[in-house]
């Protein structure tokens, strides 16, 4: 049942729906496509992931254009979608420099956002029937 | 955890479940490609950490 629906080709508009949700919530895309077992995955390591980058006092970088190592990796952080959001309303991930963890932080946040992306793509592989 | 050791451990631990999932269809398959990719980062971590280990810098 669930490699059927995984198996169905979509629209381009349901496709590009399925990544905006995908990219929102780590797994949806996943979920949504029938990949159940995949999808719980994501959703749970993905985030644990990110919250963990915030525990070990991380930083959330800021777009700033004037410094573009620090533009990429808040490019990378917002990649984690909602969780992300959810951050940085709660004013988290002001990051702590001196903290011994403070760039183990950084990679988790950074690698969370980017291993979301690729999700994403996986996502848009299996809604285009490549997968 | 917040050890050096213990985040590489958790870092590794992490981005190989995440690959296994993407790269690997099946359950078995998941499990020999993550529990791989897992010792091949902790592995290649900590053997990088001795090589660095004489340098003065």
């Amino acid at each position: 049942m669930a490699v059927a629906a995984a198996d169905q080709i979509r629209s381009p508009a349901t496709t590009y729906l399925i990544c905006a949700a995908a990219w929102a919530l780590p797994g949806a895309g996943h979920l949504w496509l029938g990949r159940r077992r995949k999808g719980f995955i994501f959703l749970i390591t993905l985030p644990l992931m990110f919250a963990c980058g915030l525990w070990l006092e991380g930083r959330l970088f800021p777009f700033e254009p004037s410094q573009p190592l620090v533009a990429l990796a808040a490019f990378a952080d917002i990649g984690m979608g909602i969780p992300y959001l959810v951050a940085k309303a709660m004013n988290q991930g002001a990051g702590r420099a001196i903290a011994a963890t403070f760039e183990y932080g950084n990679a988790f946040l950074i690698v969370a956002g980017l291993l979301n992306m690729l999700v994403v793509l996986d996502a848009f592989d299996v809604a285009q029937g490549r997968k | 955890m917040t050890s050096h050791l213990g985040a590489m451990i958790l870092f590794a631990l992490f981005v190989s479940i995440v690959f296994a999932a993407l790269m690997r269809d099946e359950p078995r398959e998941q499990w020999r490609f993550g529990l791989r990719l897992f010792g091949g980062l902790v592995g290649g971590g900590i053997l990088a950490g001795w090589l660095l280990y004489p340098l003065p810098f």
